[in-house]
């Protein structure tokens, strides 16, 4: 026995009896401490983004003058920012039964799986039929699509708003180099892939401190297979699953195309954007315009270098255009916007909706939730939603495009702040969005397209090699539902 | 009458407590462990049994309720044969998955490096700690830093270092020849960042539990070698280590417990994709693509195989002389 050890009988001043009786006391008022909490208002609750939440006053004040009762108080609640997180805390919600919040704000890019579930409330069964019509006349329709049931066609959700990238680009840089974007109408007329590329090789090259032709998002992420791949694959002709009415289903019973030459030709092409025409796998007739690091980038990695004034051209969605205007380092009249470029026409592309600028569309949808108390007041004040002074209220307050392309187009440029100046270019681009092929079984191929482009991109795998795998992990994925 | 009730009650309830202080030491100590033993029971043992059983289900990802009809052990078949439905494979004995895009081989060698090299370094952190020289305060102190790092701040260092944006050691390992232009977004290159991160941060955790068992080490056992001649590694090869196993293993063992559950890290420098653990399965299945069933067949293959390591452990534990067991 060491020497430091003694009974414990001996050192200890505290009886089992007393030990016993404060654990356990200790136990019970730890357990009280834990319930309460709870309580609620009766205000119709929305989860949306933080700017909503900012504007509220605002937003409900144009909501009541819309139409909306004012016994019917809305409140609008911060949720998650991050896309991904945001979902799984609605998934938890509805897993649980949660009557709250009343009105969900979803991503375009996951509602779908959620009216395939039957998790939704029917809008078409709840909503007025003026508001439906309005909904199906007059909204963006690849919108609309997002929001809608692939089968029934039944309308679950009301787009909020719209998002679809431009390419960012600097005015100052390209007319030093002899261009002319005003006389030849970059805003509005989208150029080809081949005179974009040699334009922003030639201004790279012109100016030697730019460490950039041209930034993007390739990194192997939810992005590039939503999105950035997609929309540059639809306008070189290509298509995940042959004419874009396939692109909510039938799951299982429809072709995959993706191990064709337009999709071969899309990698690279972008693999000589980074590497060079003479590089492996690259595309000859295409220069280099950037380099590998664009291999790890999201967002806000390939907008950091073109608002740090280091690069020439810049693919983004529209929030970049109020940063750039704050925070570029250039003057706000030598920043401009223009459409995507396109490699072949809509009427050369082998698939109906693809070919010619395509730009992904993105957005967000505002649903009800089937366990919410207060079910008629919801619709009501979605209903409210679906109108043009509200949409423009949003679009002065938080910045986010209307969802109706006419409202866009009459916007007032002064009222909406540094997008304003760009409405002619986001006209165009809202008139060119291919949606991203949301079905039940796309939280499973996403990731496996992003996986597989990549792997092309890097040049790990031909792009013949990479594309023949993903059509057959596509096509297995498929016939598992 | 209301005092003698009182009475009354006051003796029934002196009853047990008077019943508890006749226990012996060992039969009080197993009573007080049994609260703790339920509650991990609700706690741990429930939700592994609730795991394995949702694993018997088909995914549903076309209903509200993500588990579908009962199939048995399917789903194990489809992990164990590189036939799962999830952008990673668990395991591919066919090999056409390469070996680090497979999350077995990818969480086996991580542990198995990681836990080498934290070890070894760790050992040779105690050594020098454990000698008398001046400023060994400040040593120590220097030593423990990057273990009081929290993971995703440690997961950014590393990050930030390999970024094309800001990094500097890309370039520096390019040259020497060890990484491409892109280590965050190619497999091998990545791997070997998180590990680094990891035994970076980690092996002063090592280097304390190991210092701890050195200097519980009698000096006069030293004193006794050198007098009869024994050189720097006979005194370290029978004295230090034999003495040192027991400690030894036990830090080993939590060690590769937590590098067998690594994500954290891997979440926040170059990703699941490109870096899959068993636990980045887990997490894709179950947040991504809402494949529920399969995510528990993974959470549940994963817990038996850090439940085989523990094992080997404990046999481990069992057979060295200053063994626990």
């Amino acid at each position: 026995m060491n020497r430091y050890q003694v009974s414990s009988e001996s050192v200890s001043g505290v009886s089992r009896r007393r030990f016993v009786k404060t654990a356990g006391a200790a136990g019970v008022a730890l357990t009280l401490a834990g319930c309460g909490g709870g309580g609620g208002d009766d205000s119709v609750t929305i989860t949306a983004d933080q700017p909503y939440k900012d504007a509220q006053d605002e937003v409900v004040s144009a909501l009541h003058d819309a139409g909306l009762s004012d016994d019917i108080d809305v409140t609008i609640q911060a949720g998650d920012f991050e896309s991904g997180s945001r979902r799984e805390q609605f998934v938890s919600t509805l897993d649980a039964g949660r009557s709250d919040p009343d009105i969900f704000m979803m991503d375009s890019g996951w509602t779908i799986p959620f009216i395939v579930r039957d998790q939704l409330v029917n809008l078409s069964e709840e909503m007025s039929q003026e508001t439906l019509d309005y909904v199906s006349n007059d909204y963006l329709d690849a919108a609309v699509q997002t929001a809608s049931h692939p089968d029934s066609g039944d309308l679950y959700g009301l787009p909020l708003f719209p998002d679809y990238p431009v390419m960012h680009y600097r005015k100052d840089l390209v007319e030093e180099a002899g261009y002319d974007p005003e006389g030849e109408n970059w805003a509005t007329e989208p150029m080809t892939w081949q005179r974009f590329s040699e334009i922003a090789a030639d201004v790279w090259d012109q100016n030697d401190n730019i460490d950039y032709g041209f930034t993007t998002q390739a990194d192997s992420y939810v992005g590039l297979s939503c999105c950035t791949f997609s929309e540059t694959m639809t306008s070189w002709g290509g298509a995940y699953f042959g004419d874009h009415e396939n692109l909510f289903g039938p799951i299982g019973d429809r072709p995959i195309t993706v191990n064709e030459q337009p999709v071969h030709d899309t990698i690279r092409m972008m693999r000589s954007f980074m590497n060079g025409p003479d590089a492996n796998n690259a595309h000859p007739d295409y220069p280099q315009i950037t380099n590998t690091d664009i291999l790890e980038w999201t967002e806000e990695d390939a907008r950091a270098p073109f608002t740090n004034g280091n690069a020439v051209f810049h693919r983004n969605w529209p929030y970049a255009i109020p940063i750039n205007f704050n925070d570029g380092e250039f003057d706000d009249a030598d920043y401009s916007v223009m459409p995507l470029p396109y490699a072949v026409s809509e009427d050369e592309a082998s698939y109906e909706g693809a070919g010619g600028s395509s730009h992904a569309l993105g957005g967000w949808h505002l649903t009800i939730n089937p366990n919410s108390d207060r079910t008629d007041d919801a619709v009501k004040v979605l209903e409210s939603f679906a109108n043009e002074n509200v949409m423009n209220t949003i679009f002065e307050e938080v910045g986010n495009p209307p969802p109706v392309p006419e409202v866009l187009e009459n916007a007032n440029p002064d009222n909406v702040g540094p997008i304003g100046n760009f409405l002619d270019t986001m006209a165009v681009a809202a008139r060119n969005t291919v949606p991203r092929p949301v079905t039940a079984i796309w939280p499973d191929q996403s990731p496996v397209v992003a996986e597989e482009v990549h792997n092309a991109y890097l040049g790990d795998k031909s792009p013949s090699t990479a594309m023949s795998d993903l059509e057959g992990r596509l096509e297995e994925l498929e016939q598992s539902v | 009458m209301s005092t003698d009730t009182d009475r009354t009650n006051a003796s029934l309830l002196a009853r047990p407590l008077n019943w508890l202080e006749t226990r012996s030491d060992a039969a009080f100590a197993y009573l007080l462990l049994g609260p703790a033993f339920l509650l991990l029971a609700v706690v741990a043992f429930y939700p592994l049994i609730q795991t394995f059983r949702f694993s018997l289900r088909a995914d549903a990802i076309l209903s509200a309720d993500p588990f579908g009809a009962f199939i048995g052990f399917d789903h194990y078949v489809d992990l164990l044969t590189g036939d799962a439905l999830l952008p990673q494979q668990f395991l591919d004995p066919s090999f056409q998955t390469p070996v680090l895009q497979q999350a077995l081989f990818v969480t086996l060698a991580f542990a198995i490096l990681s836990v080498l090299l934290e070890t070894a370094i760790g050992f040779g952190q105690a050594l020098i700690l454990d000698q008398d020289f001046y400023g060994r305060r400040w040593v120590r102190v220097a030593i423990i830093i990057p273990y009081a790092i929290p993971i995703v701040i440690q997961a950014m260092i590393f990050y930030l270092m390999f970024s094309t944006r800001v990094g500097f050691a890309t370039e520096f390992m390019q040259s020497i020849g060890v990484f491409g232009s892109n280590p965050l977004s190619t497999t091998t290159d990545s791997f070997l960042i998180v590990l680094v991160a990891d035994v970076w941060k980690t092996s002063a955790f090592m280097a304390l539990l190991i210092l701890a068992g050195l200097q519980s080490i009698d000096r006069q056992l030293y004193d006794v070698a050198k007098v009869t001649g024994a050189s720097p590694w006979q005194r370290f090869k029978y004295i230090t280590l034999p003495l040192i196993s027991g400690p030894l293993l036990v830090a080993m063992l939590f060690r590769t417990m937590d590098a067998m559950r690594i994500y954290g890290l891997i979440d926040a420098t170059a990703g699941c994709q490109t870096v899959p653990s068993m636990t980045c399965l887990v997490v894709t299945a179950f947040n991504e693509s809402r494949r529920w069933a399969s995510a528990s067949a993974v959470a549940f293959l994963t817990a038996v195989v850090i439940s085989v390591i523990v094992v080997l452990y404990l046999v481990g534990l069992r057979d060295s002389e200053s063994g626990m067991t």
